[in-house]
């Protein structure tokens, strides 16, 4: 086959890297101080002085609590190899005591290749769980529980979270609980005989501000050396990747996509729509690319909506919003209409359709969700009777009309009026 | 952090993994090394064996703290204590592993303690009962009590120890021991069933009655040769059901005639006696009233009624474990720092520690907990600065020890990560759109009167707050999903309803720590005011 493109190489590359979180979480290892070092101390030091403890992972959805935390554990997989077993929960599915002691029961089978039975009894899963404990500890060997929705096994009584907390508290075990929460109080629910026996230790996930945003970026997006990608290439890539990153237009970029919502899921995914958008026959980023992935990933439904409008179907929400404004009790299609006719009379237009197509435009209003009845009943009435109430916020709409390519100056002027 | 624990060697370990669940031979575990240490007589310390005080909490404040702690240079106990710890050596953990080792070692919650202090009065009053019970082989019941992290487990292993001591000087015949974790019970009658088990295994258990009937049938009766049994209960608490029947007749148990059960339970509720007596009590009295009629009578008939009578004679014996004083924790952590031949801790360092976890809840596990994690903070500070420059190993001998010791700031840091709540920290890292919808839920509830709000109200004053510095509203479709990631890390609660404007909201977060929070923001200082 012929040479491949190189763009494309380099996209495959930049795309496979953003879809692995092991490579994108190895970042947050590199820094000194960062929660991967310290989460990664923790539990090598109970491997290594076979103590037990425990710790408590929070941070909003999305800001990479788990996938730090498989990273640690792998890395201590290869260091330590043989002397580290995983067992994992998840609060929506073992909440309940009996489930949890089975899950463990099995996982534990499975990594020992034991016999694992589904007719064992609850109390010869805790017996067991016990004696794995007992065993593992004289072994040297480290259980890490991980916990995730750490919140919902606090639901009840906390027999689970009791009963593993309080067998870390004898010499005979080697136990490491982690729990990874979204809940900055997930600690306070514990009862009160729980919480004495946690260790206390939060590790807070917060998001990175925009300088760490430039740094990340860099880490993913500069091409490394690969025998598929010609030398000088890489060099022009990397070169005005670099230019681009450190510009104002990137940082305003990045501001604007911070606002809402700034954890490192979020980034990532504007990062892959950026890259989708590379231009291959240019061969590399350019900030454009940037400035077009940020819409698609900040949509605006109503907008989207609104641009398909006919001008018709603009007057007609027009209409409804003067009728909010003036706080009309009842708005219903005919009350619709009795404002629309009203136009013609104050400002000389000729704009004036007839009944039936108004009520056909006012149809596909309702279809397409802009406008809707404010209730279920009167189901039996046509649709110009019932009251219908408009599903759009007065700014969205004022900027609706500024971004439709023709929009008669009239509506901005009935816009005005009421602004 | 990580390459410190990259540089030190593990003891070469075979390949255990296979010999898991088959009899694994006991291998030489890193704590049987520090057993042979802790093995030495150790010293007493003459401060010993203070009467369990009452908690009273001292409502100093840190600052205050200090200035008490560095005004006590003349006081002989200051004296006493730094004399203490300038016989020993010195601490330098950043040049030997083992000694931070050790020292993490000495203060982890699970390392087995030879002496335990502090609690030597409740010990030898449970230990008193057990023996007068064991000599008349009479039943009894005992109810020990405290909050969490006071010592209860510990007391009662320690007991048990020097009863069997005991036992076997006086060659009696001892009793069976049957320790009981409540939670671990499936079915709350099961206790009855480990007790007959552990008791009579000989006897065949009959399915038509219940085990609870096989006991009470059992020690009505006169049965020569029954041995004892000593119950102990732990976290009683799991047993308690609304008409707490099975507590009831646990305790019963013991009131029979022909009762060979030493009854010991262990919970957190102080009144949990007193409640089981007086509804025993008030159980009878209703039954009564159903046939007498009138109140005279039933008064009349209860007081020679047995039931009542030996309910007010069962009242099982207290033992409160109150919770730890300033000086107990002193006591305690400097007990444990013995196995350790450096002085670690400067000693207002342990002062600070001991007066703000006695303050808060007198719980020992935290006050280890506190310790562990100034340790940690120590060696932390001392990597960095050790990666700064190697001009610190010419300092003097004697600064480098005194800089080796944990100080008060180490211990400060060490408190506030354990009693901070992370909300702040949060609030100040939330995206700006949603520190905008926390600025404006403070603002529509500060007036006081109302504490929770629709969705469409919070999204008009959010819009007018955004409309006061020119940055677009977003729509409230966004808002809505905002909320709920507010509402999934605990900040806002938001309510259910069909539709989404509808939605009720309310701050589950104190209005003053977001206030508190946003102070750094002078939009958000101009509009919060």
């Amino acid at each position: 086959m012929g040479v491949e493109n190189p763009a494309e190489v380099a996209k495959f590359i930049i795309r496979s890297r953003i879809a692995d979180p092991l490579f994108v979480y190895s970042y947050f290892s590199q820094l000194p101080d960062s929660n991967y070092s310290k989460l990664k101390y923790i539990i090598s030091s109970s491997v290594t002085e076979a103590c037990n403890n425990s710790v408590l992972l929070l941070g909003p959805r999305g800001c990479g609590k788990t996938a730090v935390l498989e990273l640690v554990l792998e890395d201590l997989l290869k260091e330590h190899p043989d002397m580290i077993s995983v067992v994992k929960l998840n609060g929506l599915l073992h909440s309940d005591n009996n489930c949890a002691l089975k899950e463990i029961a099995r996982q534990v089978c499975m990594e020992h290749q034991l016999q694992f039975s589904k007719m064992a009894s609850f109390d010869e899963n805790s017996k067991f769980l016990l004696s794995i404990l007992r065993e593992c500890g004289l072994a040297h060997k480290t259980i890490v529980f991980v916990l995730e929705e750490f919140d919902l096994f606090t639901e009840g009584k906390q027999r689970l979270l009791y009963s593993l907390l309080d067998a870390m508290q004898s010499v005979s075990s080697q136990a490491v609980v982690v729990g990874v929460s979204c809940r900055l109080d997930a600690d306070q629910l514990l009862e009160k005989r729980v919480r004495s026996r946690f260790s206390h230790r939060k590790l807070l996930f917060l998001s990175s501000p925009g300088e760490d945003f430039q740094r990340l970026a860099e880490h993913i997006l500069l091409l490394p050396m690969d025998s598929r990608l010609p030398n000088d290439f890489r060099a022009s890539f990397n070169e005005k990747l670099l230019n681009i990153l450190a510009g104002e237009e990137f940082k305003g970029v990045v501001d604007q996509l911070c606002y809402s919502d700034s954890t490192v899921s979020h980034l990532l995914r504007f990062l892959f729509c950026a890259v989708c958008h590379m231009d291959l026959s240019s061969g590399s980023l350019s900030i454009q690319n940037f400035k077009s992935a940020l819409p698609s990933i900040q949509r605006q439904p109503k907008q989207e909506a609104l641009k398909d409008c006919s001008v018709l179907q603009l007057y007609l929400l027009v209409c409804m919003k003067r009728l909010e404004v003036k706080e009309v009790e009842l708005c219903n299609f005919n009350s619709i209409m009795k404002e629309y006719k009203s136009i013609p009379d104050s400002f000389q237009t000729c704009d004036n359709f007839a009944r039936n197509v108004c009520l056909r435009a006012f149809e596909h209003l309702l279809q397409r969700g802009l406008v809707s009845f404010q209730d279920n009943r009167g189901q039996g009435q046509s649709t110009e009777f019932r009251p219908v109430k408009l599903l759009i916020s007065w700014h969205e709409l004022q900027q609706g009309l500024q971004s439709f390519p023709s929009c008669p100056v009239l509506l901005h002027k009935l816009m005005a009026r009421e602004g | 952090m990580p390459a410190f624990a990259a540089l030190r060697q593990f003891p070469s370990s075979d390949p255990t993994s296979e010999t898991i669940v088959a009899v694994t031979p006991r291998k030489t575990r890193l704590r049987s090394d520090s057993d042979a240490a802790i093995g030495s007589p150790l010293r007493k310390s003459p401060r010993l064996c203070k009467e369990g005080t009452p908690h009273s909490s001292p409502t100093a404040s840190i600052r205050k703290c200090l200035k008490t702690s560095l005004n006590l240079s003349g006081s002989p106990q200051k004296k006493q204590l730094s004399e203490d710890f300038v016989e020993r050596q010195n601490w330098n953990p950043r040049v030997d592993e083992t000694q931070r080792r050790a020292a993490n070692e000495a203060l982890h919650v699970s390392t087995a303690q030879m002496n335990v202090v502090c609690r030597e009065n409740e010990q030898n009053r449970i230990l008193d009962f057990c023996k007068k019970c064991i000599k008349e082989e009479k039943a009894g019941s005992l109810y020990v009590c405290g909050c969490p992290g006071t010592g209860k487990t510990l007391s009662m292993e320690k007991v048990k120890v020097m009863l069997a001591d005991w036992e076997n000087e006086e060659c009696i015949q001892y009793p069976d021991v049957l320790p009981i974790n409540c939670t671990s019970l499936a079915n709350m009658n099961d206790i009855f069933s480990k007790i007959i088990e552990k008791n009579h295994s000989g006897k065949k258990r009959s399915r038509s009655t219940s085990s609870l009937q096989q006991l009470q049938n059992l020690y009505s009766q006169q049965t020569p040769g029954m041995k004892m049994i000593l119950v102990i209960a732990d976290e009683l608490d799991y047993l308690i059901t609304r008409d707490r029947a099975v507590l009831h007749d646990l305790f019963m148990l013991t009131t029979l005639p022909f009762s060979k059960c030493i009854l010991l339970g262990v919970a957190n509720a102080i009144d949990l006696a007193d409640r089981l007596q007086d509804e025993s009590v008030l159980l009878v009295l209703e039954y009564l009233f159903l046939i007498c009629r009138t109140t005279l009578e039933t008064l009349i008939v209860a007081c020679f009624h047995p039931k009542v009578v030996s309910s007010l004679q069962s009242k099982p014996m207290v033992i409160t474990f109150c919770a730890y004083s300033k000086d107990q924790i002193i006591n305690i952590l400097q007990e444990r720092l013995r196995a350790v031949p450096y002085t670690v801790f400067q000693p207002q360092a342990l002062e600070l520690c001991a007066r703000k976890v006695a303050a808060a809840s007198g719980d020992m596990r935290k006050a280890l907990a506190v310790c562990r994690s100034a340790i940690e903070i120590l060696i932390g500070d001392s990597m960095l600065s050790s990666l700064d420059g190697p001009e610190d190993q010419h300092k003097p001998a004697e600064n480098v020890s005194m800089s080796n010791q944990v100080r008060i700031d180490h211990v400060a840091a060490a408190l506030s990560k354990v009693y901070k709540s992370p909300v702040v920290d949060t609030i100040i890292s939330l995206p700006q759109h949603q520190q905008i919808i926390l600025c404006s839920a403070v603002k529509l509830f500060r007036g006081g009167k109302k504490k929770d709000t629709t969705l469409g109200e919070l999204n008009k004053y959010y819009v007018d707050v955004c409309k006061s510095t020119s940055i677009p509203p977003v729509g409230i479709l966004e808002l809505s999903s905002m909320c709920r990631v507010l509402d999934d890390q605990g900040i806002l609660k938001l309510g259910q309803s069909r539709d989404d404007k509808l939605r009720r909201v309310t701050l589950k977060v104190d209005g003053a720590d977001i206030v508190f929070a946003l102070q750094g923001v002078r939009f958000f200082r101009n509009c919060l005011q």
